[in-house]
């Protein structure tokens, strides 16, 4: 291999440099040509020292000599390395198309983001440059795959903070409406605390008094049952004495029941008389008469005791009911005086209670006075706390609108990473890509669809997966049944058919660039969130073009997953 | 049974009325009804004998009675007036009065519920009645009063 700086040596310096040779080549051409001019240069004063000169010869010599070496060392050196490398410039030429070529193909995948078909590009170039476009490549997909989990991480960790701030926003809402509640709750305390504090005092006041006339009345009680105790006495000695006068009335019965036989055998003894008086006959008549006087004698007697004991059972009946009436007073008289006592014993405990009352009262008084300006206490520190969580409150919301952004950062940040093509499975283009040729075995559209509804239901993050052919003909169209469960299914595969698919941007693309791409995110046909569409080509078994492989991604779903 | 007998005659120069005895009577409670017994028949008015009663005698017949050491049949008056029984009398006595024809006349009982009063029963006075123990009936003092024959209770009483 001929050293570049030889090869300049031969090179003539006043030639322009060769076109088609790199820049090196070009310099090295240059100074083999200077080096030919210096080495002639010496030649020549070999000459003019030889011809020209008057002192010794070896002068001449030695450069004639130096001069012959370099036009030999250039002869056999310099010379044959730019005849070979005339001979392999149109090679390297061509080689140098196809390297760059392939390069420019490679990095143009690289822009277009493609990694996968980068690394197929680059696959192609010389081992280093290979290993080292490998290795940028490598380190390029390495780089947007972190980034995309970070993203993922991002969008997650924002969605839970959003979620947590949404529910502290909720619960800083309900503290602080909570919060208000019992500032007004305490508010109405310590209202009713001073209303208690009155009470308590006038309480109190009234205590004293009813204590007061509870010793009043428990004297006026006192008094009573005395009273009672003498009325009892004196009913005793009524009945002792209606007792001693029914005793008397049963001696005046005898005596009287005496006097009724005494006038009975008077009548009957008058009777006979008068039977005597009539045996008698008319010397009777006289005596006949006195009978009747001593029968009418007798009569009267009988009248007048009977009268007597009409009289004596009325008086009876009188000291009966006195009696009577005295044993019920006597009991009232008792149960009065046990009621008495009892009231004694109640109006002086009563009297004791309201003493209680009145001091218990008054250290109610003062301690509602001490609850009211604790109250009063509470109410302003509670509206503190009020202000600080609605500042809170107003915190979280923020907080929550920063989620929402952060989330929305982290899903652009998802897609911008998804815009690769690597060779990964979490990579949406690498993954609807391997649909494409899973899709370009199916021999009919039947198994077309068969093989896109299997698909569609492995993949719980995708809502929809379509096929249209190479015409923008709907070819078939599935759902996921457990993304879509509960849902009315608003697009058919007949009404998605009159939608025109080449007009759709991932159709367009696809079409045109013959590989994946990614829509930025637009609101579902089906409910009211957001979606994206992730398109890959599809061929068939001669690579031929057949049509467009898209699924419709749920952005919430994706993102949780 | 009673027989009762229509002829009588007075002793105490009482009139006599149709056979009848009238004049000053004794008047009697007997059950419901008062009854007149002649006064010359009558010979005492004691307090209610006791009475011991003899077995298989008439109904009217209480029983026998000791007056003045002598056994003394003792009749039920009221029942012999057919009277319903009255209350349960305060003092009741006996009438020991002499029965029977004036030949033959004997002293008996007459239980009554009380001797009321001595009275004169005018003969004009009286109802006739059946004309045998029974002699009629008066109204006396403004009540009725039935006037009994004695001298018609007979032997076998």
């Amino acid at each position: 291999m001929v050293e570049p700086d030889v090869a300049a040596r031969v090179h003539d310096p006043g030639t322009p440099a060769i076109p088609g040779l790199p820049d090196w080549a070009n310099r090295h051409t240059d100074n083999a040509l200077i080096g030919l001019l210096v080495v002639a240069a010496l030649t020549l004063v070999g000459f003019v020292l030889l011809y020209f000169g008057g002192g010794p010869a070896w002068p001449g010599f030695a450069f004639l000599a130096i001069g012959g070496a370099g036009i030999a060392a250039y002869g056999a050196l310099v010379y044959p390395f730019f005849r070979n490398l005339e001979r392999r410039l149109p090679q390297n030429e061509e080689r140098w198309a196809e390297l760059e070529g392939k390069l420019v193909a490679s990095f143009e995948q690289l822009g277009a983001g493609d990694l996968v078909r980068a690394g197929e590009h680059t696959s192609q170039l010389p081992a280093r440059l290979s290993r080292v476009s490998a290795a940028a490549s490598g380190a390029l997909s390495s780089l947007a795959q972190q980034i995309q989990d970070s993203s993922i991480e991002v969008a997650s960790a924002a969605d839970a903070v959003n979620q947590v701030a949404s529910d502290l926003a909720s619960g800083s809402s309900q503290q602080a409406a909570s919060v208000v509640e019992i500032t007004a709750a305490m508010e109405e305390l310590a209202r009713t605390a001073s209303q208690i504090a009155e009470n308590a005092t006038r309480q109190a006041e009234l205590a004293s008094r009813a204590e007061a006339s509870g010793e009043s009345g428990s004297e006026a009680v006192f008094e009573a049952v005395a009273g009672v105790e003498e009325v009892q006495k004196r009913i005793s000695a009524i009945a002792n004495r209606a007792d001693t006068l029914g005793t008397r009335s049963k001696e005046i019965y005898r005596v009287l029941e005496l006097i009724n036989e005494i006038a009975q055998e008077t009548h009957i003894l008058s009777l006979n008389a008068a039977i005597e008086a009539v045996a008698a006959g008319a010397e009777g008549r006289r005596f006949s008469v006195v009978a009747e006087e001593v029968r009418h004698l007798a009569q009267r007697s009988q009248e007048s005791v009977e009268s007597v004991r009409n009289l004596l059972d009325e008086f009876s009946g009188s000291i009966r009911a006195t009696i009577v009436a005295t044993e019920e007073g006597s009991k009232e008289a008792a149960r009065v005086l046990e009621r008495s006592r009892a009231a004694a014993s109640a109006i002086d405990e009563l009297r004791q209670a309201s003493g209680d009352t009145s001091r218990v009262a008054r250290q109610i008084s003062m301690a509602t006075q001490q609850q009211n300006a604790a109250s009063d206490e509470v109410v302003m520190t509670l509206r503190e706390v009020s202000l600080v969580v609605q500042r809170m409150t107003g915190g979280l919301k923020n907080l929550s609108g920063t989620a929402d952004r952060l989330n929305s950062l982290g899903l652009t940040i998802q897609l911008l990473a998804q815009s690769f093509h690597l060779d990964s499975p979490r990579s949406l283009k690498h993954m609807v890509e391997e649909w494409g040729k899973e899709l370009e075995r199916a021999a009919t559209s039947t198994e077309l669809e068969e093989t896109l509804d299997r698909l569609v239901q492995q993949t719980p993050f995708i809502e929809l997966g379509y096929f249209a052919d190479t015409t923008g003909y709907l070819v078939a169209l599935c759902y996921n049944r457990a993304a879509v469960s509960g849902r009315q299914q608003l697009l058919t595969l007949v009404s998605a058919r009159e939608i025109d698919m080449t007009q759709r941007p991932w159709y367009r693309t696809v079409s045109r660039e013959r590989r994946a791409a990614l829509t930025q995110p637009y609101e579902s046909l089906q409910h009211t969130g957001h979606v994206f569409t992730v398109a890959a080509p599809v061929y068939g078994h001669d690579r031929t073009f057949k049509g467009v492989v898209g699924v419709d991604i749920n952005v919430t779903g994706w993102t949780r997953i | 049974m009673i027989a009762p007998e229509s002829s009588s005659k007075g002793a105490n120069g009482s009139g006599r009325l149709g056979g009848l005895s009238t004049g000053s009577h004794l008047l009697v409670q007997a059950g419901e009804y008062v009854c007149a017994l002649p006064l010359v028949s009558v010979r005492r008015v004691v307090r209610s004998l006791t009475v011991h009663p003899l077995p298989g005698s008439a109904p009217e017949l209480e029983g026998l009675a000791e007056f003045g050491g002598e056994p003394l049949p003792v009749l039920n008056l009221a029942r012999m007036v057919n009277a319903a029984p009255g209350a349960n009398p305060a003092y009741p006595v006996t009438v020991v009065v002499w029965a029977g024809p004036a030949d033959a006349r004997e002293i008996m009982g007459l239980a009554v519920d009380a001797a009321l009063e001595v009275a004169d029963v005018p003969s004009a006075s009286v109802v006739a009645g059946g004309g045998g123990f029974l002699l009629g009936e008066a109204p006396i003092a403004g009540r009725v009063v039935r006037v009994l024959n004695l001298e018609a209770l007979g032997r076998e009483t």
